[in-house]
């Protein structure tokens, strides 16, 4: 038995062992990578200066053409990411606070996502990595469950959330291949038109305050950022689209433009524009709330 | 509570150390604590079946002592029918009892009948095809007189609820599992190092290879319209794949955890895709099984004694029953069928056993027609897995209809962001690890085995499937 016991040490030995390594490996070179995600990039970027920036999901990542703004002489990115939800991107915003970013106004779409307070694990896992390095990340999930596990646990992170950060993602991020998700200033259009155009259903869609929004306001105040809270289009076959009055009954603040855009050949899907869609948006937002910086 | 979860990486050793630290003075004390393990380890997935096992077992312990007290031959039959009678009633209303109300009110429908059949909203007790044959197996023997009743309870209740093999097998024989329960169980370092290599390939099988070939077959299986000729071809190798590493990984996992307790139980995979032909297949694939159905259906309806029609009848009703038994579904009648299919020209030709020798591979014609038949084999397995993994018969024929008449063989992008062709290196690789230990039990004994356990423990923690957790395949059965 005592032999056998020594063999379990010493099996239970290589086990941490080897988790160590992989961890050191995996962090290595996941700190290296800035072209596989916006998150990563931001990460690897300091000390930029945008009078915009956009943040939200997909309804930001396929609705907002950075371009539009930069031909009218403000500096812009698109840091939407498909499938995040307010706490990553109040998170987002605080990570370029930590590294160091000027923004002058952040517009922020907030619409179907304050129908809950949950948050995206296929975001935040994108955030682990980085959970070591930034004091920014572990103080934002300090309260989560497994924040221990997650932080004392050698490799545990990337096991616990390897579909998005675990080999396949290392192998990408080793060989730097790109994505195209900093493509166009971070916009990426939709180029196909799925029909017949199935209608959102908003009837089980109810507006509350959210924590994740109510931060991205304190940390906008305290740092002098202008804040646009908006809201973007979705088809006009949408189901319970009195769903946004009762967002203006919870945030009145929240700037309405689910209706900017109307004609069904704008729209990729019933929730997301196509390219011409999002040019479109983009135009009547700048129109709206922006004044060109090119003309005297 | 499932073999690869942490629960049971908890579970494990404290019964460990209970068996070998409290209990290792007597047999006894070794069997209680083995005992109320495993009815804990039941009771973690619905503590109210445990009345259904607590009665399997007392209704096969009094069978058999009857049994063997009867005077006459029909008293005998009498308690065997009964308790044949009440295990499959059992397994009937649990399992099938659904399956049969349906069908009987489709069968009415199209002979222009209505019937409104009630059906039951019952959960499938964990195990209870295992259990159940694993009784019937002794009840059978002891009719027979091939073994003797166990009169010991505690012995016999741990015969049949002995946690490893409890809820997915090896469906163990009393010859086999009962006499080391009798006696008292001495440490064997060899045996428990033994364990511990195959626990740790099992989990190699399960996380690495199932998990990671089930996102993909789940996917295929799943979009199957919309795929290529390529995909669906890779869909049904890759579920083959996903079958294998789960099922035989559950099992590694348990023959390595009895080990650990000092007891073998009956090995339950013998890399069968490197079978020549379809008999070979199933003298390799969940054996324990396969030698149930030959042992307690096949030879006593007479097995290949006879003239060929009543052998041909005999295999197609023993691949029918073996389908049957999987689930309540048509998919794995056709499935049992196609392998009755495949199996009659060996049988018809008098070669069904004429792969049970091993074999050794050079430069030789001999080697080339070896691979070939091995890779036949293995094509036709996959060919039949179709039926098995598919929602309805209707699905796996259409399935096979795109498959040979869509004719695209380019790389497709999946909604799950990865690539048809992705998983193609690590299945290969795998097949070259067992390949080259296809002679050993598992690949990690033997020379380098801390660097091959190293290697084992950094595959399963970084190219292991936790996120996306999978059940055992074969806990539904």
């Amino acid at each position: 038995m005592k032999k056998f016991v020594v063999f379990l040490a010493k099996s239970l030995a290589i086990l941490i062992l080897t988790m160590v390594l992989l961890d050191v490996i995996y962090t290595i070179v996941y700190m290296q990578s800035n072209s596989r995600s916006k998150i990563d990039y931001l990460y690897n970027s300091k000390d930029k200066n945008y009078d915009v920036v956009f943040l939200g999901s997909s309804r930001v990542n396929n609705h907002f053409v950075p371009r539009i703004f930069n031909e009218q002489g403000y500096k812009t990115f698109n840091f939407g990411i498909t499938r995040s939800r307010l706490e990553e991107s109040a998170l987002m915003l605080e990570m370029m606070l930590e590294r160091n970013y000027k923004i002058k106004t952040l517009v922020l779409q907030v619409d179907l996502n304050i129908n809950t307070n949950d948050h995206s694990e296929a975001i935040r896992s994108l955030f682990m990595p980085y959970l070591h390095s930034s004091k920014t990340i572990r103080d934002f999930y300090r309260t989560i469950p497994e924040y221990n596990q997650l932080l004392y646990i050698p490799f545990y992170r990337y096991m616990h959330y390897d579909s998005r950060i675990g080999f396949r993602e290392l192998f990408y991020a080793a060989v730097h291949k790109r994505t195209n998700a900093l493509e166009n200033d971070g916009f990426h259009p939709l180029l196909t038109n799925k029909r017949p155009m199935v209608p959102a259903d908003l009837s089980n869609y109810y507006p509350k305050r959210n924590k994740g929004y109510e931060e991205i306001k304190a940390i906008c105040k305290k740092n002098h950022i202008q804040l646009v809270a908006m809201t973007t289009p979705m088809c006009t076959e949408t189901i319970n689209r009195d769903y946004f009055n009762h967002l203006n009954e919870v945030y009145p603040e929240i700037r309405r433009f689910e209706n900017a855009v109307t004609k069904d050949e704008y729209f990729s899907s019933c929730g997301h524009m196509n390219k011409d869609g999002a040019v479109e948006f983009t135009k009547i937002v700048f129109k709206t709330l922006f004044k060109s910086q090119n003309t005297p | 509570m499932f073999f690869n979860s942490f629960h049971f990486a908890l579970f494990l050793p404290i019964v460990f150390m209970l068996y070998w630290f409290v209990g290792y003075k007597s047999k006894i004390n070794q069997n209680y604590i083995l005992i109320l393990a495993s009815y804990y380890f039941y009771s973690c997935w619905d503590w109210r079946f445990l009345f259904l096992l607590v009665f399997s077992t007392l209704l096969d312990y009094i069978s058999a002592i009857q049994i063997e007290k009867s005077q006459t031959t029909t008293e005998r039959k009498l308690w065997l029918w009964a308790c044949i009678t009440i295990n499959l009633g059992f397994l009937g209303i649990f399992k099938y009892y659904n399956f049969f109300a349906q069908s009987f009110a489709e069968m009415a429908h199209s002979f222009g009948f209505t019937a409104s059949p009630i059906l039951l909203k019952l959960i499938l007790p964990v195990g209870i095809s295992f259990y159940t044959f694993h009784g019937l197996s002794y009840i059978i023997d002891i009719y027979y007189k091939r073994i003797k009743s166990e009169r010991n309870f505690v012995d016999y209740s741990l015969f049949v609820s002995y946690f490893p093999l409890l809820v997915a097998g090896p469906i163990e024989r009393a010859t086999h599992l009962l006499p080391q329960l009798k006696i008292r169980r001495k440490f064997n370092f060899n045996k428990a190092q033994e364990g511990i290599y195959q626990i740790v390939w099992g989990l190699v099988k399960k996380v690495v290879i199932a998990d990671s070939c089930s996102i993909y077959a789940n996917e295929i299986f799943n979009h199957y319209t919309t795929l290529n000729s390529l995909s669906l071809i890779l869909g049904s190798i890759y579920f083959a794949f996903q079958i294998y590493g789960d099922f035989s990984g559950y099992s590694d996992i348990a023959l390595g955890a009895s080990k650990l307790f000092g007891i073998d139980l009956l090995r339950n995979f013998n890399y069968p895709y490197f079978s020549r032909d379809i008999a070979e297949f199933w003298r390799r694939w969940h054996i324990s099984l396969s030698s149930w159905f030959r042992d307690y259906l096949y030879i006593p309806l007479g097995g290949s004694k006879g003239n060929k029609l009543f052998q041909v009848r005999n295999t197609f009703l023993i691949f029918l029953v073996s389908g049957f038994w999987h689930g309540a579904n048509w998919t794995y009648i056709a499935w049992g069928f196609i392998n009755a299919l495949y199996f009659l020209p060996l049988l018809l030709r008098n070669k069904n056993r004429k792969n049970i020798d091993d074999f050794k591979l050079g430069l030789n014609f001999d080697s080339f027609t070896t691979l070939a038949n091995i890779l036949m084999t293995f094509s036709l397995t996959c060919f039949a897995w179709i039926f098995f993994r598919a929602k309805t018969i209707t699905d796996a024929l259409l399935y096979i209809k795109r498959m040979l008449t869509n004719l695209h063989f380019n790389e497709e992008y999946f909604r799950i962001e990865r690539y048809s062709h992705n998983l193609i290196p690590l299945v290969l690789f795998f097949v070259l690890v067992e390949w080259n230990n296809r002679h050993k039990i598992e690949p990690i004994s033997g020379k380098y085995s801390w660097f091959k356990l190293s290697l084992c423990l950094a595959a399963i923690i970084a190219l292991g499937v936790f996120s996306d957790y999978k059940e055992f395949i074969y806990f539904q059965f």
